[in-house]
């Protein structure tokens, strides 16, 4: 059965690859945030051109799969002598793919703000970017934040995709020891377990802020 | 541009006004002035125009065509274009407060924070400045104790309070009313109304859509009559109330009453 040997000796090394998954997800989620706001903006700009542009940005993410789009910023770009590495281009991928799925996210957050809320805040004088950035976005993220919580768990998953692009994250070093001990289920059972353990703390912490949000409220 | 009646003190000038939703003519060649410290009530049928009125008053609906006149400066002046628009439009609206029907605070800031979020972030005021300013109209509504709820815990009553308190907030010349009565428990009427007639006895100008004849009767310079996005027929409370001439309002005045039976 399961050689716990393997598991004890080889653990530690696992659990250092996961510090750099979880480097990857935190600025992928970070950017991944700020490329999603701002598309949800332009799709709902007033101006057709930007509208335009969300839209594109939105629809091209989420109609071709992640693993093309990685392979097109690491491989292709250099090409057209852009070249930004491993950890770049996997931190951009995964920040734009992300990103497109925010964007459609926050989108339905800024429409679920009744449309009272806005008349409200341009009847005391608000301009519409302070409008929006403080009376309607507050509250559109907080309507958003389950499903933003959401995207970030499949961001977390998503990550060991990078491990095709030399980035010797979680997946890479499981798939490298297998390599040297022939332990191919003892390797990926942990590293499925560290990965459990991340999404399921992401949770865990995103189940806390939404209590703290509704308390807020009340 | 400044308006032909700029002299007379008029807080409010309307002229041929209209506006369309598509082919549904809401308001036709409304004529309409509200003088400084003048309150003037609103009446009439269901779907007649009023709130579609009040809120071209500030722009929230845009004429379709017509001036309007917010102290002898207009509204829609279509000589502004874009960013040129919005702050000539804020400008007016710093100073043209308005009290909505279903209140409108915002849920994510306490009491406070809601009267004080203006002040401090359209008219640059300090926060202290803004929040003893606050502090002193929430007491004024009656609310001091509620500074640091979230609107989601207080009664409609006391929502409608801290909306008239927001808007008083940026120390506004006029004060619109749309139905700010109208979504509350019969019982928590009372102490919206006697707020908002405080305000007029303090000489403030108020356009009141309302359905409280009683408070049009008592506190009311002007009663204006609304049906079918025409005023019909407008005067004094007693004039209007006692001695209507328009078969219209008659009928709706009897409809009103036998409602209130
Ligand atoms: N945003 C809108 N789009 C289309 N039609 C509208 C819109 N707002 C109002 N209307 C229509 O305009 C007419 C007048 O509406 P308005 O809300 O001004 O009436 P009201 O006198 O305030 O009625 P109530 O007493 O029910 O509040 C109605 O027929 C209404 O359906
Ligand atoms: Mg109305």
């Amino acid at each position: 059965m399961l050689d716990w040997g393997t598991i004890v000796h080889y653990f530690p090394f696992l659990l250092k690859a996961t510090l750099l998954t979880l480097k990857i997800s935190l600025i992928s989620l970070l950017f991944g945030f700020l490329f999603g706001l701002v598309a949800a903006l332009l799709k709902l700009s007033p101006n057709g051109l930007l509208r335009l542009i969300g839209g594109f940005y939105v629809w091209i993410i989420r109609s071709t799969p992640l693993l093309v789009q990685l392979f097109l910023i690491y491989f292709g770009l250099p090409q057209l002598g852009i070249d930004l590495g491993p950890f770049m281009s996997g931190v951009l991928a995964l920040a734009l793919n992300t990103g497109a799925y925010n964007a459609e996210t926050i989108r339905g957050g800024i429409i679920s703000v009744p449309s009272g809320q806005l008349e409200a805040a341009r009847s005391l004088g608000m301009g519409p970017a302070l409008a929006m950035r403080r009376i309607v976005l507050p509250q559109a993220i907080r309507v958003a934040i389950p499903a933003l919580g959401n995207n970030f768990v499949i961001l977390i998953k998503d990550t060991s995709l990078v491990s095709t692009i030399t980035l010797v994250e979680l997946t890479l070093t499981a798939q490298r020891l297998i390599g040297s001990t022939y332990k191919p289920f003892e390797m990926y059972l942990m590293a499925a377990f560290l990965y459990a353990i991340l999404t399921t703390t992401t949770s865990v912490l995103l189940g806390k802020l939404e209590t703290r949000i509704a308390v807020e409220r009340r | 541009m400044s308006s032909p009646d700029a002299e007379s003190m008029q807080m409010i000038e309307i002229h041929n006004l209209k506006k369309n939703f598509g082919d549904n003519e809401v308001l036709k060649n409304i004529h309409f002035n509200v003088k400084k410290s003048e309150v003037v009530a609103i009446i009439g049928p269901s779907g007649s125009g009023k709130s579609t009125l009040l809120r071209c008053v500030n722009h929230l609906e845009e004429p379709t065509s017509g001036e309007i006149y917010v102290e002898g400066v207009l509204l829609n002046d279509k000589s502004l274009k874009g960013r040129a628009f919005q702050r000539h439009l804020n400008q007016i609206r710093t100073k043209v407060g308005m009290v909505f029907q279903q209140f409108n605070l915002f849920p994510h800031m306490t009491a406070l924070e809601n009267v004080m979020e203006a002040p401090v972030n359209v008219l640059k005021e300090t926060k202290a400045d803004a929040e003893k300013t606050a502090r002193e109209l929430l007491d004024k509504v009656g609310i001091a104790e509620k500074a640091d709820s979230y609107p989601g815990t207080l009664s409609g009553g006391q929502k409608q309070r801290v909306a008239i308190a927001r808007a008083l907030a940026m120390n506004p010349d006029v004060m619109l009313f749309d139905e700010a009565t109208s979504a509350l428990d019969p019982e928590l009427v009372g102490e919206v109304l006697r707020v908002m007639e405080n305000l007029a006895k303090e000489g403030m100008t108020m356009l009141v859509v309302t359905h409280e004849m009683g408070f049009a009767d008592r506190v009311a310079d002007r009663v204006v009559f609304m049906a079918d996005g025409y005023i019909v027929e407008e005067g004094t409370p007693a004039e209007l109330f006692r001695n209507p001439k328009n078969e219209r309002t008659q009928k709706f005045l009897a409809d009103v009453a036998h409602a209130d039976v």
